[in-house]
């Protein structure tokens, strides 16, 4: 069933895993729907009162009151979708401004460094209730018009958006930074099998050139005492614990935090890949692997200066 | 250049001409509290949009849009859908409740007949369906012009 995998990936990844054959079989179930529900527009009371009329059923998740999975393939045709009450997300794309929430609400000035389509974007201005100031900025050009859209839906006001390669980014103090970086995108193999066809290891070489200037630059632009959170939607350890390891070689004033998300299970960081140890600080970050909550592949990296 | 013609120079507008033209017009036409706003700035883009958006502006790099568009004051003052889907529960007056079958037909972009008016005169108006505003028409006796975005529009099925 998993013949689509290839060889090459398997090596790479079940030596990482604590259950290879569960791993495998989850890649090739597409994830539950998700959504989360818009504070900005809604309360979860009303939106479960909602669903519960329409008697499409939901869960609720223990870790994150606002995440919600369902079995229903027409959450996107409800009224609450179409005024922007829920946002349709992936779970673990969710997880960045979770773990940000305590600053969010704090903070005055916050970068999303890759920010489009502003699914995070949109969660974060949310948590912060539009207060502050969000840059919301994207290379992407092409990608600017979804991140405009959804943030006009959610009601997002607190926003401006910029496109600008953020290695050039002007050098201002940022209260909060996520970035949420490219990458070779792995981890969202369960909602586009597609990526397995085109995976190759000259992708992950490719993206993590791109992702250490990235995560350097982001990492100037923290004011002291802020936070910033680095994270991706992939497995290779180059894009992940390889660029934080880049950051704390390069920036010896980075500290990482250790992260915890009560109900929610987050795995070890991977301590050396190829010959190379990363720092022992590099233990503090975490990794998300699909069989264990259900979800696609992530990594997340807290930094404070 | 600017990324589309959403937004020109974002410089801030005129405080003079958006508190007598638009603002005013927002108070009077539809009774919103008049601090609504305060929490945020205004901003004049190309052909009259009004932007609501965050105090702190940056100088670098260029900004290609904030906040989001809430009125439009190029000839007439015309309010959004994306204004009334945010700050409609605030509406006290020139709104109309329709049932849950026009609500339906209303969030499709078809313009309407509606029978007794109440709570409205002619111009625009929010609709509502029960507590939820739904967004934007434009009143002329019965007939109801349907002012919601093409790229909005949409069949519901849970309503």
């Amino acid at each position: 069933m998993d013949s689509i995998i290839p060889e090459k990936f398997k090596e790479r990844y079940c030596q990482l895993v604590d259950d290879p054959d569960k791993f495998l079989s989850t890649l090739m179930q597409y994830t539950p729907r998700s959504f989360r529900v818009n504070r900005l527009k809604a309360t979860v009371d009303e939106i479960k009162e909602r669903f519960d009329e329409y008697g499409i059923a939901i869960k609720q998740m223990s870790w994150y009151g606002d995440a919600f999975v369902s079995e229903n393939p027409e959450i996107g045709a409800t009224l609450e979708h179409f005024l922007g009450m829920i946002y349709i997300q992936e779970i673990v794309s969710m997880l960045p401004p979770v773990i940000m929430q305590k600053e969010l609400k704090q903070a005055k000035f916050v970068l999303d460094g890759c920010a489009a389509p502003g699914s995070k974007t949109t969660q974060m201005a949310a948590i912060m209730q539009n207060n502050g100031t969000i840059i919301a900025n994207d290379l992407a050009y092409g990608r600017i018009r979804a991140l405009k859209f959804n943030i006009e839906k959610t009601g997002t006001l607190n926003t401006i958006i910029t496109n600008r390669d953020l290695r050039t980014f002007p050098n201002y103090q940022f209260d909060a930074i996520l970035l949420d970086a490219p990458c070779s995108a792995e981890g969202t193999m369960r909602k586009n099998m597609e990526v397995f066809s085109t995976w190759n290891e000259r992708e992950i070489q490719k993206q993590c050139r791109v992702q250490k200037p990235l995560i350097l630059k982001a990492f100037d632009l923290l004011a002291p005492g802020g936070v910033m959170v680095y994270s991706t939607c992939t497995f290779a350890p180059e894009e992940n614990e390889g660029v934080v390891d880049w950051l704390l070689k390069n920036r010896p004033n980075a500290k990482l935090e250790k992260i915890a998300i009560d109900g929610f299970k987050l795995s070890s960081a991977i301590e050396e890949w190829n010959g190379e140890k990363f720092d022992s600080e590099i233990t503090k970050t975490a990794r998300v692997w699909p069989h264990h909550n259900d979800t696609g592949g992530f990594f997340l990296a807290r930094v404070t200066k | 250049m600017s990324y589309d013609d959403d937004y020109g120079n974002p410089e801030p507008a005129d405080p003079k001409k958006i508190q007598s033209e638009v603002l005013a017009y927002l108070y009077s036409r539809f009774g919103f509290d008049q601090k609504l706003f305060d929490n945020f700035g205004l901003y004049l883009g190309s052909k009259g949009k009004i932007y609501l958006g965050p105090k702190q502006l940056i100088k670098e790099p260029k900004i290609v849009t904030l906040g989001i568009m809430i009125a439009r004051a190029d000839g007439g003052i015309k309010p959004t859908t994306n204004l009334f889907q945010i700050f409609g529960k605030q509406i006290t007056k020139n709104y109309i409740k329709i049932s849950k079958e026009q609500a339906i037909v209303y969030v499709k972009g078809e313009d309407m007949n509606l029978g007794d008016i109440q709570n409205a005169s002619d111009g625009y108006v929010l609709i509502k369906y029960g507590d939820i505003p739904l967004g934007c028409g434009f009143l002329k006796g019965h007939a109801l012009k349907n002012m919601m975005p093409k790229a909005k529009r949409i069949g519901l099925k849970y309503i």
